[in-house]
C-alpha cells in the first residue's frame, strides 16, 4: 500500500473536523457560516431523509446505521471480583456504537432537551469531595454557555414551553422558539398524578420542530422517534439542522465513508495533518490550519491514543496520562407499569391507545435533593415516555416466562394478544449524574484490531454506588407518579449498567495541563491548533441527556477557533 | 453482533430496563459461547447422552417447517408459521451474505440433531411424529443450553417473520400486524431502502 498518493497542499482547507455528531456539526456549520473552508470527514454513510422509513429491521434490528462487530468492536471491563474481566463485544454483543453516519447518533436520538443547570458547573463546590470519585468544578460557569444554550434553541429548532419553577436555568429569553410539539391524551394523566403527588410536572422541551424551519418539515407524529432517523427533517439532528445548509455555503464539503485512524504532529507537537481510510480502505492525508475532532467520547479518546508523535509518545495531549480518564455515562433507571386498556373506562382506553404524539412531561423537583436521610447531594431528573413501539422487540420479550423459561405454540400466541393487543407500557426515566472514577476510563486494546488493523477502544466500567442511591431516590418517585395514574405492575429499577448511547469524558477540560487533557476554550493543553467539539470534555456529566451541552459547546468552541484566527 | 439475534429489551429511548438488561447480556453471552462451540463442530448436542450427529444433511427445510409449524400453530382465528411465510423468512436469513455464519450453521446443525433424537426415541422421522410426541422431543430439546438456544433462536426469527415490514418475506400483506392491531410507522420502507441494500450508500 503506498501512503499519501493524493496528499494535497498544505492548507487546503482552514479546519477539518474528524466526526459529524453534534459537536463536529456545530463547529463545521459555525466555521463555514463565518466564511471558512471546512471538510468534515465522517467514517460512516451519509443518509439523507428520504433513506429513513420506519423499518424496525433496518432501525433497530441489523447494523445498518453501525459499524458491523465483526469489522470494529471494542473490548469492555468490568469487575469480576476483585480482578476485571475483558470481553470484546463480538463476543458479549454488548454494541458500544451509536449511529456512525453523517450527523452522528444525533440522528437517532429523542431529542429531550435539558439545559444543564448553574449547580452542574461546580459539583465540587456545591456538595463537597465524595470517595472514590473525581468530582471537579468546571472551568466555566453557565452564564458562559448561556448564550449558547440559546443558539442552539434558534439555530437547532428546539420547542417547548417555559414554566417558573425552583430550578429553572436562568434564561436570556423568554421562551422557547416553537411551541411544543403535540401532547398526547395520557399526558393530562400525569399533570393530574403530580398535581395530586405536590410534584410539579413540567413541559420537556425537544429538539424537534413543531413548525416547519427552512427545508425542514415539522414532526409528522408517525410515533417511532427515538431509535430512529427523521424522515421529516423535524428532529434536530447536526445533519438535518446544521450540514445541510453548512455544505449549501459551498464552503463546507463532508467526506463520508472516511475512517481517521492518526493524527499526525511535527516535530513542535502541532497537528500537521490527518490520515484516514477511505472507502476502498486507502490511506488518505489531507491538512489544515486547525483541527477539531468529534468522535464521540470513547473513539476521541482512541484516536488520540493512538496518535503518538514526537512530542506526543503515550499519544496526543497524553503528556500527563490524561486521555481516557474519567469516562462517564448517564446514571440512573427505568421505572415502568403498564396501562391495560381492558381494565380502563372506555375512553380512558382510548387516550392511552393513541399513538403519535408525546408525552412530553418532566420533572425537576429533585434536581437538588435536600432529604433528612441523604442529607444535600445533587439529584437529577424525570422524563416520561410510552413504551417504544417496535412491535418485533415486544414480542420477543413474550417467548420467555416470569421463570424464563420459552413458551411456544398456542400458549406463546395467547401472550402476543394479551400484551401486544391489550396493553401499553409507560415508562419514566430517571437521570443522574455518573460519578467520575479512577477505574472508569478508555485505553487501547493490545491484542483486539479493528479491519484495518488498529488497535480497538478498551473500556473499563467502574460505576459508583453514590450513583444508584441517587437513582433509586428519582426512580421511586417516578414510579409514584405511574401507580397515580393508574399503570399497572409498576417496577422500580435502578442500574449501574452504562447506557453507551449516552457518553461524556475521557478528555476533561481544565486550567491544569496536568489534571485536564484540554484547556477551558476545550483547545489541546500544548497544542494550539487542536480542539475537542464532542461531550469528551465534560468532567461531570450533570444530571441531563447530553445533546443540548454539546450543541451548545461546539458552537462556543467554533468562536474560540475563529478568535483565534484561521 | 451481525444479526444482532438478541437487541436490547424493550428499547426505551435513554437507558435501558436494568432488571431485563442483566438477563439479556447474560443470554448474549451464553449464546455466543455456544454458537462459536457449536459451529466448531465440538461435541454439542441436544441429548444429553447418544450418537453424534449424523448424515441426515439433506433438506432441512421440511423439517424446519414442521419444527416452525409447531412452534407457531396456524389457528383459526390466528395466523402460524405457514400464514406468515415464517419458512421462506428463515431461509432470506440463512442465506443473508451478511448475516453470522455461526448462527446460520448453527440452525443448520441443530436439524440434524433434532432428527438424531427424534430416531433415538420414537425410531421415525420428527416429521412423522404427532403433535404430541414432536412436544416431547422438543422439551427434551430444550432440557441442554445448546437445544433450548436453538429453539430460542428459531422463535426468534419466527417473531421477525410476524412483525418485520412485509418487504423482507414475512409478514404477508400485514397479516402479523393486523392479528395484534400493530398500526406500523411510516413511511413505509420500499425496496431500496432495505436493509442490505441501505448498505451499499
Amino acid at each position: 500500500m503506498v501512503c499519501c498518493m493524493n496528499a494535497k497542499p498544505d492548507n487546503e482547507f482552514d479546519a477539518v473536523i474528524v466526526g459529524s455528531g453534534a459537536g463536529g456539526g456545530a463547529v463545521a456549520w459555525r466555521l463555514a457560516m463565518a466564511g471558512k473552508r471546512v471538510l468534515v470527514l465522517e467514517k460512516g454513510p451519509w443518509f439523507s431523509e428520504a433513506d429513513f422509513t420506519k423499518d424496525e429491521l433496518a432501525c433497530c434490528r441489523r447494523s445498518v446505521y453501525t459499524p458491523d462487530l465483526r469489522d470494529e468492536q471494542h473490548v469492555i471491563e468490568e469487575r469480576e471480583g476483585r480482578a476485571w474481566s475483558a470481553t470484546p463485544t463480538l463476543e458479549s454483543g454488548w454494541d458500544f456504537w451509536n449511529g456512525n453516519v453523517v450527523g452522528g447518533s444525533s440522528n437517532f436520538m429523542s431529542g429531550f432537551f435539558h439545559r444543564l443547570k448553574p449547580v452542574d458547573f461546580r459539583l465540587r463546590s456545591e456538595f463537597g469531595p465524595i470517595k472514590g470519585a473525581n468530582v471537579v468544578d468546571w472551568p466555566i460557569d453557565y452564564d458562559t454557555l448561556e448564550p449558547y444554550y440559546a443558539e442552539v434553541e434558534r439555530v437547532v429548532g428546539v420547542s417547548g414551553r417555559v414554566v417558573p419553577h425552583a430550578f429553572l436555568e436562568p434564561r436570556s429569553t423568554p421562551d422557547f422558539p416553537y411551541p411544543p410539539t403535540a401532547e398526547h391524551p395520557v399526558s393530562a394523566w400525569i399533570d393530574t398524578a403530580c398535581a395530586q403527588l405536590g410534584y410539579q410536572a413540567l413541559p420537556l422541551p425537544r429538539a424537534i420542530l413543531s413548525q416547519p424551519k427552512g427545508q425542514r418539515r415539522s414532526c409528522e407524529y408517525a410515533g417511532y422517534c427515538g431509535s430512529y432517523g427523521c424522515s421529516t427533517g423535524a428532529k434536530g439532528s447536526s445533519r438535518a439542522a446544521l450540514l445541510d445548509d453548512a455544505v449549501a455555503t459551498g464552503r463546507c464539503e463532508v467526506r463520508p465513508h472516511s475512517q481517521v485512524f492518526r493524527l499526525a504532529s511535527d516535530a513542535k507537537g502541532r497537528v500537521k495533518a490527518v490520515e484516514y481510510f477511505d472507502r476502498d480502505s486507502r490511506r488518505q492525508r489531507v491538512t489544515a490550519k486547525v483541527y477539531v475532532v468529534g468522535c464521540q467520547a470513547i473513539e476521541t479518546s482512541r484516536l488520540l491514543l493512538a496518535s503518538t508523535g514526537p512530542r506526543h509518545p503515550r499519544g496526543l495531549g497524553n503528556r500527563y496520562g490524561q486521555v481516557g480518564r474519567n469516562l462517564v455515562f448517564s446514571a440512573g433507571g427505568v421505572s415502568h407499569g403498564r396501562l391495560v386498556f381492558g381494565e380502563l373506562d372506555a375512553e380512558r382506553a382510548a387516550q392511552a391507545r393513541v399513538v403519535g404524539p408525546f408525552l412530553n412531561r418532566t420533572l425537576h423537583d429533585w434536581y437538588v435533593i435536600d432529604d433528612p436521610k441523604l442529607g444535600r447531594i445533587k439529584g437529577g431528573l424525570l422524563d416520561f415516555l410510552m413504551g417504544h413501539p417496535n412491535v418485533i422487540s415486544r414480542a420477543l420479550a413474550e417467548r420467555r416466562d416470569d421463570d424464563g423459561n420459552l413458551v411456544w405454540g398456542s400458549a406463546f400466541k395467547r401472550r402476543l394478544e394479551t400484551t401486544i393487543r391489550g396493553e401499553r407500557r409507560i415508562d419514566c426515566e430517571s437521570f443522574a449524574d455518573w460519578l467520575p472514577t479512577d477505574n472508569g476510563f478508555v485505553a487501547l486494546a493490545a491484542g483486539v484490531k479493528d479491519k484495518w488493523g488498529r488497535p480497538v477502544a478498551r473500556i473499563r466500567l467502574a460505576p459508583h454506588p453514590h450513583d444508584l442511591k441517587v437513582g433509586r431516590y428519582l426512580s421511586e418517585r417516578g414510579a409514584k407518579v405511574l401507580q397515580t395514574l393508574g399503570a399497572k405492575d409498576v417496577v422500580v429499577s435502578v442500574s449501574d449498567s452504562p447506557p453507551p448511547n449516552l457518553v461524556a469524558g475521557g478528555c476533561r477540560f481544565g486550567r491544569d495541563p496536568r489534571a485536564s487533557v484540554l484547556d477551558p476554550d476545550c483547545r489541546m493543553h500544548g497544542v494550539d491548533n487542536l480542539f475537542v467539539a464532542d461531550a469528551s470534555f465534560m468532567p461531570t456529566g450533570g444530571s441531563v441527556p447530553y445533546t443540548w451541552t454539546i450543541y451548545a459547546n461546539a458552537l462556543r468552541v467554533g468562536d474560540r477557533i475563529l478568535a483565534q484566527g484561521v | 453482533m451481525p444479526s444482532q439475534p438478541l437487541p436490547l429489551p424493550a428499547n426505551t429511548h435513554h437507558l435501558t430496563l436494568p432488571d431485563e438488561l442483566a438477563a439479556w447480556r447474560q443470554g448474549l453471552l451464553t449464546r455466543r459461547r455456544f454458537l462459536l462451540a457449536s459451529a466448531g463442530g465440538l461435541a454439542a448436542l441436544f441429548a444429553p447422552i447418544g450418537a453424534s450427529a449424523g448424515a441426515n444433511t439433506g433438506n432441512p427445510w421440511p423439517l424446519l417447517a414442521a419444527v416452525q409449524a409447531h412452534l407457531f400453530p396456524s389457528e383459526i382465528d390466528a395466523p402460524g408459521a405457514e400464514e406468515i411465510h415464517a419458512l421462506a423468512y428463515l431461509q432470506g436469513v440463512l442465506g443473508d451474505p451478511r448475516g453470522d455464519r455461526d448462527e446460520q450453521r448453527f440452525l443448520l446443525k441443530g436439524v440434524d440433531w433434532l432428527e438424531d433424537l427424534s430416531r433415538q426415541r420414537h425410531k421415525t422421522s420428527f416429521i412423522k411424529l404427532d403433535p404430541t410426541h414432536r412436544e416431547q422431543v422438543l422439551r427434551e430439546v430444550v432440557s441442554t443450553p445448546e437445544g433450548e438456544n436453538w429453539v430460542a433462536t428459531l422463535l426468534f426469527y419466527l417473531c421477525e417473520a410476524l412483525l418485520a415490514d412485509p418487504i423482507y418475506g414475512g409478514n404477508p400483506n400485514g397479516i402479523g400486524w393486523a392479528w395484534l392491531a400493530h398500526q406500523p410507522g411510516f413511511p413505509r420502507p420500499l425496496q431500496d431502502q432495505r436493509y442490505g441494500v441501505l448498505h451499499e450508500r
